[in-house]
């Protein structure tokens, strides 16, 4: 059981929760996460571990409200509650190297789990770029971004109530393939390195290509253990089936299969099925 | 009592959910004997001398077998007393009897060279043991044993840490806190038991059964660390530097794929994730329980082992109708026989003789249909005594909206490959010598780990020897310290 020392809503579908678990935070380094499991009846979940404090035994999580395991979290959970299991750090930690110039990339919630990555990178010495691509409303960790790396790039894109909440995301596509090309363009870069929906990695990927800049990419396909144990998180690499818990979430951008890894995630589906509208009363009107 | 044995052949039966009910929850199928009856099965046994009697021998822990069936019938008119007497005599050697009287294959062990079984049937070994531990459970007679047992439970003879929690870990963490020690559990999951609670459904073990047999193991002094896997919370080596020793019993629980084409479409599960799910999470339970499963109309089942046949009769409580594809004969299967009959007479199909070649999807990128290759067996036997196949060169096309995968499972690498000290084989189990111990001095292994798929039994087998082993080390080590 792991206490919620901390709980705040730090943009719009995006909660901060800062959570006592000692066992994952002397051991997680950038690019691992945890496997979350929330309430009694509750499935598990892949999360990142954002920020931690070795000796105060502290990670902090920012969890992008989904579907139903995330939303209920949002709306039932409060400071002082007890999370039922956290089990990690898994999955492996990127390479920790100079590799010179870098583009680190998050569309949506995906840049909080750049933040951990791309601090380390330049605090090794790296020149990282970040670049954060969302709806204008879900802006975070602007200041941690540009406190802890040389430079932290914000696009926002503006959410258009009268057009699907698919349309608003090609849109967010559109505007993240524009920068990454304006800037591959101008700069050299030595690495490009992405976290969001697998269909805006695809996206960037294929602008990155044309560049012939190396790219990896953390990997988000469904899991179930984290463990290795089940193979729900397989994607293909190289032409071999992988497990992201246990060979990634990190793999090489070139060589994966992005069809695959697309019709396996459904991402877009499901975020149709989500009335963004529906969702904003449901914050608004307090989470019930 | 000197009477003449009069034989009696026939197994006295125990009764079954009908077909029609159970197929349509997870409750468990057999429901098991009562004192009357167990004690009329007790009964038929002609009480060869333990030191010859052939059901010990074929037990993988030696249970001492007809004494647990003389105790059981000394006290025809106190069944509390019988039991007690019978449980003390079975947990000697067995700390988790309501689990294996369950899953044990006894008609492979020890109750294929019963006496009994030349003149007759063999006797019921595996149901009675069953029934002593369920009844002892219902009527509280476990904690005056267990308090018999914790004579030397005082954990100050050493400190030990077990990796994992399936049978291989628990019977080593019970025998060592029996013998003194204080034993540290860590386990991955969020449940202990390893594949009893995640692969195993519930209508051959209820889940709420296991609990209880874990939660004596609790009041032995062992504790259970949820959420910790071992190689990525705390390493091999920190475990060294605060414990005395370590066994790792993390079994062998990664599937194995289809390396043939499609076999990343949707709605293809390995078995470990349909029944991670089912168990589990209890995704059957949805939607007040959160974890989702789907299935179609027509699933297929590929392999014809103990995961095939309960992925197989999971699904099929689910609402589909299942058919279990496998690449050789009826005879080759190689799960328990009570399960396969349970399959059939729930109306799972068998196709015999195909092996998969193709997943055929759809534009959705879902699995429509499984392309398989006729096979032929031949005279040659492989290393497992098993009739060799070869292809025939035709081909067959059976339409499934939902495929699961039970073709076997290796070893979990996060240990070998976190601790590079760590001997491995091939096939990825972990070396061990004579003692169960591993490459690195002071760290033991047992179960699947070492064995690749095995069974419950022999797990607990390695995780008895290897707690005798660990008394002896550690003792070594701390008398030449
Ligand atoms: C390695 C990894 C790290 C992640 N880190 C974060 C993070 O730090 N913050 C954050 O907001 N999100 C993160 N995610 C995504 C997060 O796991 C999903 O948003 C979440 O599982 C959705 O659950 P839900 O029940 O609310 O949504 P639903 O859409 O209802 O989910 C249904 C099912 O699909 C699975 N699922 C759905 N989407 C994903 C997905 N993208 N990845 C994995 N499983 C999915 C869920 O586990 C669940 O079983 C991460 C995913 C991975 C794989
Ligand atoms: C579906 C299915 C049905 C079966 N039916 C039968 C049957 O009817 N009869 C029978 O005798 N046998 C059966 N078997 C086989 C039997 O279950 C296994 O042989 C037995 O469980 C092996 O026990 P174990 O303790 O070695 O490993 P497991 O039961 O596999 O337990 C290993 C545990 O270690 C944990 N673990 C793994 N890695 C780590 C790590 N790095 N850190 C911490 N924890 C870790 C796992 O989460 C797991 O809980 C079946 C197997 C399956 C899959
Ligand atoms: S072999 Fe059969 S008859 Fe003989 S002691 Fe064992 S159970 Fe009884
Ligand atoms: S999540 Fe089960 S193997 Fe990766």
């Amino acid at each position: 059981m792991y206490k919620i020392l901390e709980k705040k809503e730090i943009a719009m579908r995006n909660t901060w929760y800062k959570i006592h678990a000692p066992h994952v935070a002397r051991k997680v380094q950038p690019g691992q996460f945890v496997i979350v499991r929330a309430f009694k009846n509750g499935e598990r979940i892949p999360l990142t571990p954002v920020m931690w404090d070795r000796e105060e035994g502290w990670i902090v999580l920012i969890v992008f409200t989904r579907g139903k395991t995330t939303a209920r979290m949002a709306a039932e959970l409060r400071e002082g509650d007890e999370i039922l299991n956290i089990a990690g750090p898994l999955g492996n930690p990127v390479e920790m190297k100079k590799f010179g110039k870098i583009l680190a990339i998050g569309a949506y919630t995906g840049i909080v789990e750049v933040y951990p990555i791309a601090k380390a990178w330049q605090e090794l010495g790296n020149d990282v770029t970040t670049l954060h691509v969302t709806f204008e409303p879900m802006v975070v960790l602007k200041g941690e971004m540009e406190n802890a790396v040389g430079r932290h790039i914000l696009e926002t894109v503006q959410i258009d109530m009268t057009k699907s909440f698919p349309e608003n995301m090609k849109n967010v596509t559109k505007r993240l393939t524009e920068k990454v090309r304006e800037l591959l363009e101008k700069e050299h870069f030595d690495l490009v390195f992405m976290v969001g929906p697998s269909g805006d990695q695809r996206a960037v990927f294929e602008v990155v290509k044309e560049f012939g800049v190396p790219m990896k990419a953390d990997l988000h396909p469904i899991m179930v253990d984290g463990t290795g144990m089940c193979g729900a998180c397989r994607v293909t690499v190289g032409g071999e089936v992988k497990f992201a818990c246990i060979d990634g979430p990190e793999f090489d951008a070139y060589k994966v299969d992005w069809d695959v890894l697309i019709s396996r995630s459904g991402y877009y589906t499901d975020m149709e099925m989500m009335a963004m509208q529906e969702y904003m009363k449901v914050l608004q009107g307090g989470g019930q | 009592m000197a009477v003449k044995p009069k034989l009696i052949k026939e197994r006295i039966p125990t009764p079954e959910v009908p077909v029609e009910e159970r197929v349509k929850s997870f409750v468990e199928v057999n429901l098991g004997y009562d004192f009357a009856s167990a004690l009329k099965e007790a009964e038929r046994c002609i009480q060869c001398p333990p030191e010859y009697a052939p059901c010990i021998k074929g037990c993988p822990v030696h249970i001492n077998i007809p004494g647990f069936l003389k105790a059981l019938r000394e006290n025809p008119d106190n069944p509390d007393e019988a039991v007690k007497n019978a449980l003390r005599v079975i947990w000697n050697d067995n700390t988790l009897p309501a689990v294996t009287g369950r899953v044990c294959p006894q008609e492979e062990q020890c109750e294929a060279p019963c006496v009994m079984g030349k003149v007759g049937d063999p006797i019921n070994i595996g149901k009675l043991e069953r029934f002593v531990a369920d009844y002892a459970r219902k009527h509280g007679i476990e904690e005056e044993l267990l308090r018999e047992f914790m004579a030397n439970g005082d954990g100050t003879k050493g400190r030990v840490a077990v990796v994992g929690s399936g049978p291989a870990g628990l019977t080593c963490a019970g025998e060592l806190a029996k013998m003194g020690y204080e034993v540290t559990v860590f386990e991955a999951l969020h449940r202990p038991g390893g594949v009893l609670i995640y692969g195993i459904p519930e209508f051959r073990l209820p889940k709420e059964i296991l609990d209880k047999e874990i939660a004596k193991l609790r009041e032995l002094g062992v504790e259970i660390k949820l959420d910790h896997i071992v190689g990525k919370t705390v390493t091999l080596e920190e475990l060294l530097g605060e414990y005395d020793a370590v066994f790792i019993g993390t079994g062998a629980g990664t599937p194995k794929l289809l390396n043939i084409p499609g076999i990343l479409l949707d709605r293809i599960y390995t078995a470990n994730e349909f029944l991670t799910r089912i168990n589990l999470m209890k995704a059957y339970l949805f939607p007040e329980y959160d974890e989702p499963i789907a299935v179609g109309e027509k699933t297929i089942v590929i392999g014809a082992g103990n995961t095939a046949m309960d992925a197989a009769r999971s699904a099929l409580r689910l609402g589909t109708e299942v058919t279990i594809a496998y690449r050789r004969g009826r005879e080759d299967m190689t799960a328990r026989i009570e399960e396969i009959h349970h399959a059939e007479e729930e109306g799972v199909k068998f196709e015999f003789f195909l092996n998969p070649v193709e997943f055929i999807g759809d534009e959705e990128g879902r699995v429509k249909a499984v392309k398989f290759e006729k096979m032929r067996p031949l005279e040659e036997r492989d290393r497992k005594g098993k009739r060799k196949i070869v292809g025939t060169g035709e081909y067959v096309t059976l339409e499934a909206d939902t495929v699961i995968i039970a073709i076997g499972l290796e070893p979990n690498r996060i240990i070998s490959e976190e601790a590079t000290g760590l001997k491995t084989n091939p096939d990825g189990t972990l070396v061990v010598d004579e003692n169960l111990m591993t490459s690195i001095p002071g760290v033991f292994a047992g179960g699947d780990a070492i064995r690749g798929e095995a069974t419950v039994i022999l797990a607990m087998g390695d995780g008895k020897r290897a707690a005798k082993a660990i008394d002896a080390y550690i003792r070594r080590k701390k008398a030449n310290a």
